[in-house]
């Protein structure tokens, strides 16, 4: 298994959520995709999305002023 | 009485941004992930509404007025408005709120929007917007059409909202919420350190909208909330100096930023994010497109969607149909059909094995 991380940035909503999904079709089951954003919304729509998606958040934490990272593990 | 219309405009503002409340959203993941996660708590909140008005209006408290019906600026407007918020990445209210949140994108959005209302409204293309404006057709409201009551259309819109809440949080109650590491304790943890859920957000809305129309009218304006109006006036004022444009809602638009600037601030997410050129074009163009659309229309995703629609109007309900196809439609043009293409405006996210 495998850690890559996705850097979004300086990218609004949805632009994050879109990209994190294409980026986890690149994956394999077990591989930890970490998330890096700075759009607030995103901190709703990415655990929603995993949750959804059958896929294990792993990490989530702030990164300091409207900053986060978040770390999802592709689910089977 | 005017600065009645600041409190609450900070309080919407920060209700807004601790619950992450996105009309533009609500409507776009309809098309684009088929969630109501923030659609059914809007329509929650235009219920609320909607009873608060009714009885109010019973009451004597308040006379509102539900605009006439012009089907082709409403239309015309709503979609326009639909693509713009898409292009913007948020409605008004959104916008305001996000350049509260210090987003130099939304901050460019919003002047767009500001000034096109006004050249709209007040300005060259007043005539226009006016003449568009007044091909009116008979019935305002849809009680006028049926003959009954407006509790007709209050009871029956609750009990379908009622049911679709309840599905909503069944669905929701089977997932765990995920959580961010505490900052605070206490009471400063619920205000300023967890998120609220859409369903607070939902809830909050629409006791401000009640809470708009009593402050509003005291204050001498008959309406509830409002954001386009008050938007152009602002541009207006700043650039002739008539002061008597000055009135509770603009004081109302005004507040949203202090509002989401204290909650963004007090809640370690407040920070200058500046976007790159394309997304400052974008929100530039969204800007335009919200200005000349809500001003057709007769009013935003507030407005309309929200305040219009618990009179029953066919203005509210019409263009909240339009403003939505118009998201959808500027969804698949601006965010799916880019990834479908192989030619993509956007640059592939570029994935980095971690060290």
């Amino acid at each position: 298994m495998t850690a890559y991380t996705l850097q979004t940035n300086g990218a609004v909503c949805p632009f994050p959520l879109i990209d994190a999904k294409n980026a986890m079709q690149q994956l394999d089951a077990g591989d930890d995709l970490i998330i890096d954003f700075d759009c607030t919304q995103a901190t709703d729509s990415l655990p929603q999305w995993a949750a959804e998606d059958g896929h294990e958040v792993v990490a989530f934490d702030r990164t300091g002023e409207a900053g986060w990272t978040i770390t999802v593990r592709k689910g089977t | 009485m005017i600065l009645t219309g600041l409190l609450l405009g900070a309080v919407l503002g920060y209700v807004l941004q601790r619950s992450r409340f996105c009309v533009t959203g609500a409507f776009r993941d309809l098309y684009l992930t088929r969630s109501t996660r923030y659609f059914t708590p809007f329509l929650l909140a235009i219920a609320i509404q909607a009873v608060g008005v009714a009885a109010l209006a019973g009451a004597g408290a308040i006379a509102p007025e539900p605009a006439s019906f012009a089907p082709l600026a409403v239309i015309g407007g709503g979609l326009i408005f639909g693509v713009g918020i898409i292009m913007a990445g948020g409605c008004a209210t959104g916008t305001y709120y996000r350049a509260g949140e210090g987003l130099i994108g939304s901050w460019i959005a919003l002047i767009f929007y500001a000034l096109f209302a006004s050249v709209m409204k007040y300005g060259p293309l007043g005539g226009f917007t006016e003449a568009a404006r007044s091909r009116t057709v008979a019935d305002a409201t849809i009680q006028e059409t049926l003959g009954v009551s407006v509790w007709v259309p209050v009871v029956v819109f609750s009990a379908i909202v009622a049911a679709l809440v309840v599905r909503e949080r069944r669905k929701a109650a089977a997932r765990p919420a995920l959580r961010l590491p505490a900052r605070r304790s206490g009471l400063g943890h619920y205000l300023a350190d967890i998120p609220w859920s859409p369903w607070v957000g939902g809830v909050l809305l629409g006791l401000i909208a009640i809470a708009a129309w009593v402050l509003s009218t005291a204050a001498g304006r008959n309406g509830g909330l409002g954001i386009t109006t008050p938007s152009a006036k602002i541009v207006t004022f700043l650039s002739t100096g008539d002061i008597t444009l000055v009135d509770w809602s603009v004081m109302l638009v005004l507040g949203i930023l202090v509002g989401s600037f204290a909650a963004a601030k007090l809640s370690g997410e407040f920070r200058w994010r500046v976007p790159d050129a394309q997304t400052m074009l974008r929100s530039a163009g969204g800007g335009v497109a919200m200005g000349i659309g809500a001003a057709l229309a007769g009013g935003c995703t507030i407005g309309n969607s929200l305040v219009e629609t618990s009179l029953f109007s066919y203005q509210g309900w019409v263009s909240l149909v339009a403003i939505m196809l118009g998201t959808w439609g500027a969804a698949w043009f601006f965010l799916q059909r880019p990834q479908q293409a192989a030619a993509s405006s956007r640059p592939a996210p570029v994935l980095t094995p971690a060290s």
